[in-house]
């Protein structure tokens, strides 16, 4: 009995320990998922909001600078889509809208059209990880 | 901190302004969700989902009738939440992750949400 | 207590549950098996549509859905390639400018040999298709490739599986060289990997989805798609080649698209026609 219970114990303690183990993005997509955007909530002890990471950069100043750094970067994860194949096919279309938001000196559309074309360019590559680990799970037995 | 104070400028800016609309115009809002569930452009959602509403135009059956919502998502954020990625419930599913792809914005998702919880 | 028990054996089971499908499933090259893949799929379809013979699956979605069917039968009383078909006939047999034709470059002059492609090249270490060696063929001559996607290179291709239906399809494998069993491993892979914006594979709508309806589509099953390749499809207004219909599907999972012949789509083909073999050659085809 006790070996028993103590067994039961290290088995739950290693399944809160699974428990734990959701990941920042998992609970962040959880509670965007839920509220939407600019939604307060907790992971391990810290207070976050529900924006992705990169709708917080489109919240630096709207300068010429941080709008061409933004829309550098965002290319720049594009690339990295299209380099492992699975670049998304609007992903182009709306830097392009960006850098012409740019030369216009629009500097805060050109940033959040940076901004949604950079968290396509990193779902994108989350996706292409994500298909390589899990893509049998779709093959009939 | 100047980046902290401008964001969280921004933050109030974007409550303040979504909050109001929101409140003034359901309406506006089931309007755009049901423009937004029809339109082949924007969520299509009609081309897997029927609806019975008399605009829907060759409706689809990958996915279930919008019908009984409320009886089937009592809390309609888990409504929202399935729209936003039902690959959460089921990774094999064939249906795209709304917001988790950005296909609609956050506005847009809302709009839908409202729209198919009257059904 | 007994609650907790219970989910503890359901935790366990989880944990399990991976290693049990690597077993089974083969998707590494050490494990993967063509055959029980191709029994596997023939198995699924007919559990999801009982009675229909696994040799009708070459008429795609009319041998699956009875209404479909009959407006393709009235279509059929007219086949819209006919056109398509004499003039690869013409184009087929034509000399080029040094005087020498298709039929040089092909096993038995070109005729009736759709059935063995695409084929693993062990010299080249890649899948060669038909369209390809179409394209050699005139390069080899001192002619322009073709486009690959429509026109003269379909109605050639077109041609050539006229004369060779109701061969059975027989795409092999050699064993002596495993980058062709990888080559098949990596078309599977692409065919069940969920991909673009929308987050589809080809299984969604072709294995799962196959035969319900995507607003006033219904999408056919996999098994038999390449047979009847190149197709005339009403919504092209025209003839048109297998890659042309893979890059269309792979646009609208909203991915920036692979080109016509790209390795990745030629793996693709090499898996899916492995998939059909057994089932005839009745290229070209009229679809919807």
């Amino acid at each position: 009995m006790k070996k028993s219970t103590l067994t039961l114990l290290a088995a739950l303690t290693l399944a809160s320990g699974v428990a734990q183990a959701e990941t920042f993005q998992e609970v962040f997509n959880k509670h965007r998922a839920m509220y939407g955007k600019g939604h307060e909530f907790t992971y391990e002890g810290k207070t976050y909001q529900t924006y992705h990471p990169e709708e917080v950069e489109a919240m630096a100043e709207p300068s010429r600078d941080n709008a061409e750094a933004l829309v550098a970067s965002a290319e720049a994860k594009r690339q990295d889509a299209a380099a492992v194949g699975y670049e998304w096919r609007f992903t182009g279309r709306i830097l392009k809208q960006a850098q012409e938001a740019l030369a216009e000196e629009r500097y805060q559309d050109a940033m959040d059209l940076a901004a949604q074309a950079k968290y396509q360019a990193r779902m994108a590559i989350q996706q292409q990880a994500y298909a390589e680990e899990n893509w049998h799970l779709a093959v009939p037995e | 901190m100047r980046r902290l104070t401008a964001l969280i400028c921004v933050a109030t800016a974007v409550t303040a302004v979504s909050g109001p609309v929101a409140a003034a115009s359901q309406e506006e809002m089931i309007e755009l969700g049901r423009a937004v569930y029809h339109d082949k452009t924007r969520g299509n959602c009609i081309s897997c989902h029927n609806i019975n509403d008399p605009v829907a135009n060759l409706p689809g059956n990958q996915g279930p009738m919008m019908v009984a919502m409320k009886q089937r998502y009592p809390d309609k954020r888990k409504l929202r939440a399935q729209v936003w990625d039902a690959t959460v419930a089921n990774p094999l599913s064939i249906m795209p992750p709304i917001g988790k792809h950005w296909i609609l914005s956050e506005e847009e998702i809302d709009a839908v949400v409202e729209y198919i919880y009257q059904y | 207590m007994k609650t907790i028990r219970n989910w503890l054996l359901g935790a366990g089971l989880v944990a399990v549950a991976p290693l049990a499908l690597a077993a089974e499933t083969g998707f590494t090259l050490e494990t993967v098996d063509p055959e029980a893949d191709r029994l596997a799929l023939q198995e699924f379809y007919q559990k999801r549509f009982p009675g229909v013979p696994v040799e009708e699956y070459v008429n795609g979605i009319y041998a699956v859905d009875p209404p479909s069917r009959e407006q393709w039968d009235a279509l059929m009383e007219f086949p819209p390639y006919e056109f398509d078909l004499e003039e690869g006939k013409v184009l087929f047999e034509t000399p080029f400018a040094n005087g020498k034709t298709y039929a040089d470059c092909f096993e038995n002059g070109g005729i009736g040999i759709r059935h063995k492609y695409p084929y693993w090249n062990k010299e080249e270490g890649t899948v060669k298709t038909l369209e390809q060696e179409i394209n050699e063929c005139r390069e080899a001559n001192g002619e322009e490739p073709l486009r690959w996607k429509k026109g003269a290179i379909a109605q050639i291709s077109a041609y050539m599986a006229w004369t060779s239906r109701g061969k059975t399809f027989d795409i092999e494998i050699p064993e002596d060289d495993p980058r062709a069993l990888q080559a098949y491993l990596d078309g599977k892979q692409f065919f069940y990997a969920k991909r673009g914006q929308l987050n589809l594979s080809c299984a969604n709508c072709h294995l799962q989805g196959s035969r319900v309806l995507i607003r006033a589509d219904l999408p056919g099953p996999m098994l038999g798609q390449p047979t009847h390749f190149p197709v005339y499809r009403s919504k092209w207004g025209e003839i048109g080649t297998l890659h042309r219909r893979y890059e269309g599907c792979h646009r609208d999972s909203r991915s920036v698209p692979l080109p016509p012949q790209s390795e990745e789509f030629r793996k693709l083909e090499y898996f899916q026609t492995y998939m059909s073999n057994g089932l005839v050659v009745n290229g070209p085809g009229a679809r919807k």
